[in-house]
Order: C-alpha cells, then structure tokens, then sequence
C-alpha cells in the first residue's frame, strides 16, 4: 500500500503549531482523519470515536509545548495521546487497557492508512455526490430523505450514490 | 442493465448494510459495498469542523500560557534536561508531571513578578508609536490616547487639538518650555478629514476640571489621565478613552504595512431553497469589518445574487473566524471584501 502520510508534518510546523493558531489547524488538518480512525477501529462506534477524538486533540493543543522533536513524527505522539485517552476509556469501562498495545499490529496500521486516503477522497467528490455520500452513510438518512432535502428524485439519488460509491472505488484503486 | 437499474440494485445493497448487515463478501457489488460500511463509520463532518473552532478557541488562552511559561522558565531546555519530568513524548502512558509543572510554573511567576516591580521601579518603559495609515473611521467606535504630567488636578476641560497624520507636538494643555526654537502646534494622530469639535482651549472635554491649567495626571506628555501623547483617558496618540490613534477605532485598509486577515475557520454557506430551485450560481460580494479578535462585523452585501444568497452569505461569514490583520505587529481592525461564491454541480 503506498503512503500518503504527508512530510510536511516537520519540525519547523510542529514548532509553528506552538505558536500560531493558523499552523496548528493545519497539523489537526493533517492528523484527523488517522486519529479518528485509530480510535473507531478500537471502539466502533462514531459517537464514542467522535468524544475521544475531541479529547486527544484538546490534549494535544493543551501540552503541544512540551513535544519535542526525537526523529518520530508529530503523529506518533498523538498515537500516544490516544492510546492514552482509549486506556482511560477502557478503564472506565473495566476492560484492560494493555490490549491497545497488542492490538497495534501492520495490518491495523494499513486499515488507518486506508480509511484516512478515504476520507480524503470523499472531500475531493462533487459536491453533490459528497453530500449523498454524507448524508446517505455518515448520518444514515434514507434515499427519501436526501432526495427531499435536495429536491431531487430517489432515482437520481440511488443514481449519484452509485457513482459517488465508484468514484471512490476508482481512486482508491489509484492510491493503494 | 442500465445505470438505473443498476443503481436500485446497489441501494438494496446499502438498505440491508444500514440495517445492521455486514458487508456481503463477494458478489456484483461487494467493493462499493466494503467502502459504504467504512464510510458508516466516519466522524460527522460538522463535528470536524466544530472541533477545529473549539481548539482555535481555546489556542490563544493555552498558547499564552505556554509562551508566557516558556519565556519565563525556559521550557525547552527544562524538558531536556530533566526529560523525566519535562518531556511527554512517545510514551503511550506517560508519567503525570502536572504536579511538578504547577508548582515550578507558579514559583517562577512569583520571581519573575517580584523582579518586574524592581525593574519598573527604575522607570523603564517601552511604548509603542503606531504610525497613521491609510484609515477610515467609524463614528462609533472607541478608541483614542491620552497623557499627562502626574499633577494631581485634573485636565483641563477643553477640546481637541486638530487631527493630524504624524504628531509633531503632544497635545499639551500646560506647555513647560516657553520659548521653542520652532513653534509647532499640538496634534493628536487621526485621519485629517475627521472634524472633533474645536476651541481655543485644548482640553480634555469630559473633565470636570474648567478653572486650573493642568495636564491631569497620566503620563507621556500629552494631557488627561492615560498614558502617551494624546488626550483623553486612554493611551495612546489619538483622543479619547480608547488606544492607539485616532477617535473613534480605526478600521484599516490593506496594504501600506496592513497585513490582511485571513479565513482560518470558514464553514461553507448554505443554499436558499428558493435559489436551488431556480439554480441561481454565482458569487456574493460582502464588504466586512474583520476586527481585531479575528471576527467579522459591520457586514454589507456590496454585491448582490438574490434569492435568499445573500442572506446566507452573511450568516456564514458571520460564524467565520480569521487570524485578524496586523499593523506593526498589534491586531488591527481592517475592511476587507468577501467573496462568496454558491455552485450548482
């Protein structure tokens, strides 16, 4: 699979991230997707995935001070936020936080890859096909529902769900 | 097949995925079907979006305090040399220093308070001296300077002296040095054109001082009880109780050393349902006061779409946030134009 891990998450950002909001948003820009999917792999559920997220950044913006730049990216050190805030998580909830180490396997890895080249896919459909992918998969509206809200037949919207659906099949081909 | 039928195919497909299924292994529709149960699982995008304003929210009060704990401690190199309880990295349960932060944090801003009072007690002071621009003035807003000599009266009542683009002379009310080699007459800085009222007596007109010459008890040279040249009870060049220039909050155009604002938080507007229904493209053109916490007021449509477009411009930009423009460094309020644009595809 080929990366997409963007190298622009360097020192001299990092160091920006610090200091100037503008370059902090790009960090959590470029970090998102892969921590919210690091975290909903483990927890299955967007609500939950959505509340933990929101911490691991808040933690982040909270002691982004105290990074320091030891060859690994900025990523890994919100991989670590996260697993801290999932270990909490599972505490909370009386499992044993030391199955989120073990679970840290290449095949876990890749699937975070994945689904964050498909995230940015997804951003990059017409905006008509983006809005059915949203509303139809994300918010789990039905077919009458999306073509209500966008005047449109349920024909066309099962029509632009299909190609919305190939469209991003079709990229991820190009990508992976 | 054609492309309908195939698509009521795919969406019986999805019914069954929604409720609750499993991707089906294999078949016709199998790889579109594994990317929907993926897509199931994606964060809403307003929360994404709502996420990223919380953090810029909250950046300037926790960069402030990391800078002011950096400046003050010296927190890098504190976190290198005792990485045990400075250093948080890589470690995915890394041991609580909190403890050990506050306490450090709050000794060392109790030296550093203890030193500053030393260090103004010599009288050091560092002001900065804006210089005018290329300015408009809004009528209502604050702003302005003020001064003065530490006497214990009052400033004179009086007004304004004449605006002016550079402050050759403080506006002094009680003038020590009586015999200038090069007359000059007081000014406070401010756009020329705007008219203060004008009298022979240059004074602060809100004092309730109108018998004993005074130049009231700020400092700076100016007049009133703030600090700078200006007058009034604000700091500054200008009048007024606000800071700064001017008397009434300069709103800035871009250029000649003003920095434009930029959009670090801009939701995309929503369609009218009565433009969608005819189709209506095109870009609204919004004139708008970005002012100095990075907000948008003050907004005007300069240039209509209709159709409800315009309304929805307005209410988007209205929620953006920008990192605000800068003059010399400081936070500035500028107007700026907004382009809107609202695509069909």
């Amino acid at each position: 699979m080929k990366t997409v891990e963007r190298e622009g998450d360097n020192r001299l950002q990092v160091r920006a991230g610090e200091n100037e909001p503008l370059a902090f948003a790009e960090l959590y820009e470029q970090n998102f997707d892969r921590i919210y999917a690091f975290i909903v792999r483990r927890v299955g559920s967007q609500d939950h995935a959505q509340d933990l997220t929101a911490e691991v950044f808040h933690q982040a913006l909270a002691s982004i001070g105290t990074f320091r730049w030891r060859e690994a990216p900025f990523s890994s050190w919100l991989y670590g936020i996260a697993a801290n805030v999932l270990a909490g998580h599972w505490q909370k909830l009386g499992r044993n936080p030391a199955q989120i180490e073990e679970d840290w396997d290449k095949g876990a890895s890749e699937e975070i890859e994945r689904r964050a080249i498909l995230a940015e896919l997804v951003e990059s459909l017409m905006p008509d096909q983006r809005m059915v992918i949203v509303r139809r998969f994300i918010e789990q509206r039905t077919i009458r529902e999306v073509a209500t809200e966008l005047g449109r037949s349920e024909g066309a919207i099962k029509q632009l769900q299909l190609r919305a659906l190939e469209n991003l099949r079709e990229k991820m081909g190009r990508k992976i | 097949m054609n492309r309908q039928a195939d698509a009521d195919e795919l969406n019986i497909e999805m019914e069954l995925l929604l409720a609750g299924g499993k991707a089906a292994m294999g078949g016709k529709w199998h790889a579109l079907t594994k990317i929907a149960a993926e897509l199931r699982e994606f964060p809403n995008p307003e929360f994404k979006i709502r996420l990223k304003a919380e953090l810029l929210e909250e950046y300037p009060i926790t960069a402030a305090r990391q800078a002011s704990f950096e400046q003050v401690t010296g927190a890098v190199v504190f976190a290198e040399i005792l990485p045990s309880l400075g250093g948080n990295n890589f470690r995915i349960f890394p041991a609580d220093h909190r403890s050990f932060m506050v306490s450090f944090i709050s000794h060392t801003l109790l030296i550093v308070l203890i030193a500053s009072g030393i260090w103004v007690g010599r009288g050091t002071a560092l002001k900065s001296t804006p210089t005018p621009s290329d300015l408009t003035y809004l009528p209502s807003a604050g702003g302005g300077g003020g001064s003065g000599d530490h006497s214990q009266i009052p400033a004179t009542k009086g007004t304004s002296p004449k605006m002016s683009n550079q402050q050759l002379a403080p506006a002094t009310i009680v003038v020590r040095r009586s015999d200038p080699l090069l007359p000059v007459q007081p000014t406070v800085v401010g756009p020329p054109d705007v008219k203060l009222p004008q009298s022979d007596h240059i004074g602060d007109m809100i004092s309730s001082n109108v018998v004993i010459p005074s130049n009231g008890s700020g400092d700076g040279g100016g007049a009133g009880s703030g600090s700078g040249t200006g007058l009034g009870s604000g700091t500054g060049l200008g009048y007024g109780p606000g800071s700064d220039i001017g008397a009434g909050g300069g709103v800035f155009t871009i250029g000649r050393g003003i920095t434009a604002p930029k959009a670090i938080y801009d939701p995309e507007p929503e369609y009218s349902e009565e433009a969608r229904r005819i189709k209506q493209q095109g870009i609204v053109t919004l004139s708008v006061i970005v002012d100095q916490q990075g907000r948008a007021r003050d907004i005007h449509v300069a240039r209509s779409l209709g159709m409800g477009l315009d309304e929805k411009a307005v209410d988007a930009v209205r929620m953006w946030k920008f990192s605000p423009g800068m003059k010399d460094g400081i936070p500035v309020a500028v107007r700026v134009n907004i382009e809107v644009s609202f695509r069909l595809y």
